[in-house]
């Protein structure tokens, strides 16, 4: 299949993504539609590495993947911390950024 | 010709492995009943392999590969062994000596909770060992290399609740580290100029000699890979200037001072250079280095032999000392000599070490020499074979006779160091003097321990009392090896009876045909090394017969500074404390204040954190809800924005019109720049709504066909992102 | 159909698509968060048989390993820990939809420019090496070394993060409420009046 599609489908994915990060309440959602996010940008990648015949697409996503793993680890963490404390993951009920 | 070699150091593996494992819950006899019989399996297959298959495997030994190590381009590893002569011989060593010492620790351990532990390193200790001995390629022996040197720093610190022997365990570790640095760059020199890390395969290289003949830093690449590996010998076979870690390593148990720190382990570096002889013969002026460190390093220790007063530490020295008379051995390129007073050393400095572990198991623990005397009586056995070891290293008759003599011979008139001939013959002589200090101070240790009346306690000497049989056994049998050992090697020059010498016949084959030397060297070197041995007993006798007596302690009292001054060793540890370690400390230190306290954690720590404060504290005056979310959406729309004004064609431009007579000419070229992108352009000038001029070209003109006031209407479409903006501009025509 | 492209291809393309997308689609709707995780894993699967056709084997093989695998453990554990379900999972709230509505937008606009624009055709066949673990190896430990050395870093600190962040902290607070009341009792003992309790030997010493 042409490069095209898969780009299209990897910008459907991350408009997917980002719906989930901007429309749920549960943090938990909000971290799988970041997940969502990055796998659309490396579906790009990876599309673009085969178009163009060079590998270094594939290394971007290999650290991206490293990097989600990374993401995911610390923003589960702060997820547990999070419920600990307030016994919520509630979004509209976390507004911390502002005090 | 294959052999199942990989037996030999498995079975002692297999040992350790099964003594960690479940040695806690077993009884002592069954600990011992593992261990040594791993150690004796190993023995007897070692003894099957030198004895039955080696003599139908001339001329290259029996071979074991087990499998691929490393293959990695054009570097590859197998996990290989070999056994010839050279490594065969040095196995019976470990696998007979260690088995003696394992029944000898049944005994002197029996009191001691850790027994499972000990006898698992015991066990590890011996299967490293055997790996360094047995390996076909240099880093298999760089891993028995290793393990031995961990085994050493486990064994050591054996007894760890107390600080001291923890830190001569460190100490050990840490200057082996020194020497193995040397040893990698050695590695890595042969690897890069010969190609290769087996051993057979650099001693072919070497045998043609170009590849390792080309200069390289100012002299020749087999000068510095032997140079390099040298350096690995010094730290594990304890010379000058990494000798320091031997003496502290007594504070491990008396069996294993025995078994590694005598007989084994540190005498690796001997038996590498052996191993790497190819490669030592192409570079005289490396083998003159070996000699003058041997023979500086002999003379230096029996020295400070002199005025030791810790039985166990007389003998450490004495160990040190005596792996220079081996390293002069290897380094005049009489490797026969060399590993000859090996073997025959194994044999003595075990026995003695042995006995100073059963005079300390009757003194109560005590290794002061001080406090002894007069044990010749209490402890005949021991008695017995400690005589029978002295005479054996001071040269008298006994193995260390023809050994030792062999060495100073072989030194005195080697060829194999060229220009450096005069460093031979000058070792040889620092040599006889050392043999000289030799006699003197281990008939200095004899006569105080064994002679005359006890000078401790009543309490202890009350319980002064021989030790049991599982002790003496193995000690007997080490002093039938001490004076008979030597008589497998005797001089077939002087005899012309060349059959005579059957440690020659294993050797030969592998590290060359014995070194030639004249009678008359031989028979001078025999009579003068005696008498100098004779000398030194007398002297010794003098000063210390029966304890000690008058002219001791006149000498004392006439230079007390000089005295001290050797029995503090000379204060090495001091200088090396001095000039290496208050130095590395005090980096540290800095590095610590001011990298780390400073550098780190205050700037590179403190100054973000109070600029994300600072700017935390500044935003928060413009934020809103304290919703993530919501600052998304923003970002997202921000975005939105940002595509939208960017994919414009020209969303804020204007038209430049210039108007000559009725001719209008239209630029709509943005800022007036040429535009990057594919954009379209079309011209409507009389606001028709058709245009009149369309293209790619951003400029148009048009004849109006009477004057009047015009508008022109210009659309811009960017066809690639599906934009487009309209221009539009008044001209009024004359 | 574009020109080059078999019919399996195409076929096969469809259907991972489709999959995707209505695995990603699923995932943010759904109210229960562990119908949400296995939707994710869905998608993962089908975008890892999506690279396989584009060539990554290597990073397919990856996606599943450490996106279905390592990090949809994590978010099933948790999930374990914090499991609600929600009444009212979405929040449309007017600031959000904007958010969303120029997301949108944008994908319009992303659509358009490689869809009308179909110079991105029918790619040239890969090389035989390409997309292998050793061809993808070399250049990860030549040219990006430094990179994948920093992104080591990255995962180490995170790890360290995560340890810290998400430790309890009860029994800090408890040992800090313990040395205060010993420092009390010490304080309180070291006054010379009658009956002084005599201070407790302090922890770890017995």
């Amino acid at each position: 299949m042409p490069t095209t599609y898969y780009l299209i489908l990897s910008f459907f994915l991350f408009l997917i993504g980002t719906a989930g990060v901007l429309l749920r309440r549960n943090a938990l959602i909000v971290l799988m539609g970041i997940e969502l996010q990055l796998n659309g940008g490396n579906l790009a990648l990876i599309a673009f590495a085969r178009e163009l015949g060079d590998l270094k697409g594939h290394v971007l996503a290999f650290l991206i993947i490293a990097l989600a793993a990374a993401e995911a680890a610390v923003g589960l963490a702060i997820l547990v911390g999070l419920f600990r404390g307030r016994q919520t993951v509630n979004l509209d009920e976390i507004t911390l950024m502002k005090r | 010709m294959t052999f199942n070699l990989r037996l030999i150091p498995l079975l002692p593996f297999l040992g350790a492995a099964i003594l960690m494992l479940f040695g806690r819950k077993w009884s002592r006899d069954t600990v011992v009943a593992v261990a040594a019989g791993a150690i004796a399996g190993s023995c007897l297959v070692a003894f099957d392999a030198f004895f039955t298959a080696l003599p139908l495997a001339e001329p290259n030994g029996l071979h074991d590969t087990v499998g691929t190590w490393i293959s990695a381009g054009p570097l590859k590893i197998d996990l290989a062994f070999r056994l010839d002569g050279l490594s065969g011989l040095l196995c019976l060593i470990i696998t007979f000596i260690g088995f003696l010492i394992h029944i000898y620790s049944s005994g002197y351990m029996e009191h001691d909770p850790d027994y499972p532990r000990f006898f698992a390193y015991l066990n590890l200790f011996c299967g490293s060992m055997l790996v360094l001995v047995l390996g076909d390629s240099l880093p298999v022996m760089f891993i028995g290399w290793e393990g031995v040197g961990l085994c050493s720093y486990l064994l050591i610190g054996f007894w760890y609740t107390e600080t001291a022997n923890a830190d001569a365990g460190k100490k050990a570790f840490i200057v082996n580290r020194i020497g193995d640095l040397g040893f990698l760059i050695g590695m890595f020199l042969l690897y890069q100029f010969a190609g290769s890390l087996n051993i057979s395969e650099i001693t072919t290289v070497a045998s043609t000699g170009s590849a390792l003949m080309q200069p390289l830093w100012g002299s020749t690449v087999a000068f510095w890979a032997a140079l390099f590996l040298f350096v690995g010998a010094t730290g594990k076979s304890a010379q000058i200037p990494l000798y320091i870690w031997l003496p502290d390593a007594m504070a491990g148990p008396t069996p294993v001072s025995a078994l590694i720190h005598a007989a084994t382990m540190v005498t690796a570096g001997v038996y590498m250079v052996a191993r790497m002889h190819a490669v030592y013969l192409l570079a005289p002026a490396a083998l003159a280095i070996v000699t003058a460190i041997g023979a500086l390093t002999a003379l230096f220790a029996a020295v400070i032999g002199f005025a030791q007063n810790d039985f166990k530490k007389v003998l450490a020295y004495s160990t040190v000392s005596q792996l220079g008379f081996m390293f002069v051995g290897v380094g005049t390129g009489n490797f026969e000599g060399g590993i000859f007073h090996l073997y025959t050393h194994a044999f003595f400095k075990a026995g003695l070490f042995l006995c100073a572990g059963s005079v300390m198991h009757a003194m109560s623990g005590s290794g002061d020499i001080r406090i002894m005397g007069g044990l010749r009586k209490k402890l005949p056995w021991t008695h017995a074979v400690f005589f029978v070891c002295w005479l054996a290293i001071c040269g008298i008759v006994f193995s260390g006779f023809l050994s030792k003599d062999s060495i100073i011979a072989g030194a005195m008139s080697t060829e194999h160091l060229g220009d450096w001939a005069w460093v031979g013959q000058a070792a040889g002589y620092v040599l006889s003097l050392a043999a000289l200090g030799t006699a003197f101070y281990m008939s200095r240790l004899y006569f105080l321990v064994f002679t005359g009346e006890t000078r401790a306690s009543d309490e202890i000497k009350h319980h002064i009392h021989e030790s049991p049989g599982s002790m003496v056994g193995p000690l007997v049998v080490l002093a039938i090896g001490a004076a008979l050992a030597g008589f497998t090697g005797l001089p077939g020059g002087l005899f012309e009876h060349p059959t005579w010498n059957l440690l020659n016949d294993e050797l030969s084959p592998v590290l060359g045909p014995e070194m030639e030397v004249s009678r008359l060297t031989e028979v001078g070197v025999m009579v003068g090394a005696t008498l100098f041995a004779l000398l030194g007993i007398g002297v010794a006798w003098v000063f210390y017969g029966g304890g000690y007596r008058e002219p001791s302690r006149k000498f004392a009292a006439a230079v007390p500074k000089l005295v001290k001054l050797v029995q503090d060793k000379f204060r090495i540890d001091e200088l090396y404390q001095f000039l290496f370690v208050r130095p590395i400390k005090r980096i540290g230190n800095f590095i610590y204040f001011f990298v780390d306290r400073i550098l780190i954690d205050k700037i590179m720590v403190g100054v973000p954190v109070a600029l994300v404060d600072l700017f935390g504290r500044l935003s928060r005056l413009v934020q809103g809800s304290g919703d993530g979310q919501r600052y998304m959406a923003i970002f997202a729309l921000g975005a939105a924005v940002m595509v939208f004004l960017g994919t414009q064609p020209d969303l804020f431009g204007s038209l430049k019109v210039s108007v000559t007579g009725r001719t209008v000419e239209v630029d709509a070229r943005r800022g007036g720049k040429p535009g990057g992108r594919a954009l379209e352009y079309s011209f409507d000038f009389d606001g028709d709504g058709k245009p009149e001029v369309e293209g790619a070209s951003s400029t148009a003109r048009h004849d109006y066909a009477s004057p009047g006031s015009y508008t022109v209407h210009v659309r811009i479409k960017d066809p690639r992102w599906g934009t487009s903006n309209s221009l539009e501009q008044k001209v009024e025509v004359p | 159909m574009p020109e080059g492209v078999s019919g399996g291809d195409a076929v096969v393309f469809w259907i991972l698509a489709a999959m995707v997308v209505f695995f990603a689609i699923f995932t943010i709707t759904r109210k229960n968060p562990v119908t949400a995780v296995m939707s994710l894993v869905g998608t993962f699967f089908g975008l890892a048989a999506m690279y396989a056709t584009l060539s990554a084997h290597f990073l397919a093989v990856l996606q599943v390993l450490v996106y279905a695998g390592a990090i949809t453990v994590l978010f099933i554990f948790v999930v374990m820990i914090l499991n609600r379900e929600e009444v009212t999972p979405l929040s449309f709230r007017p600031m959000r939809v904007i958010g969303v509505l120029a997301g949108f937008y944008l994908f319009i606009k992303f659509f358009r420019v490689v869809w009308v624009d179909m110079a991105i055709g029918p790619p040239a066949v890969p090389s035989e090496s390409f997309g292998t673990v050793s061809a993808i190896g070399d250049l990860l430990f030549r040219d990006f070394l430094y990179p994948f050395e920093a992104i080591s870093i990255l995962l180490l600190v995170a790890i360290v993060g995560g340890v810290v962040i998400s430790r309890s902290h009860q029994k800090e607070v408890a040992a800090n409420r313990a040395a205060d009341y010993r420092k009390q009792i010490h304080e309180l003992s070291s006054h010379d009046y009658p009956g002084a309790p005599e201070a407790p030997a302090p922890e770890g010493h017995h």
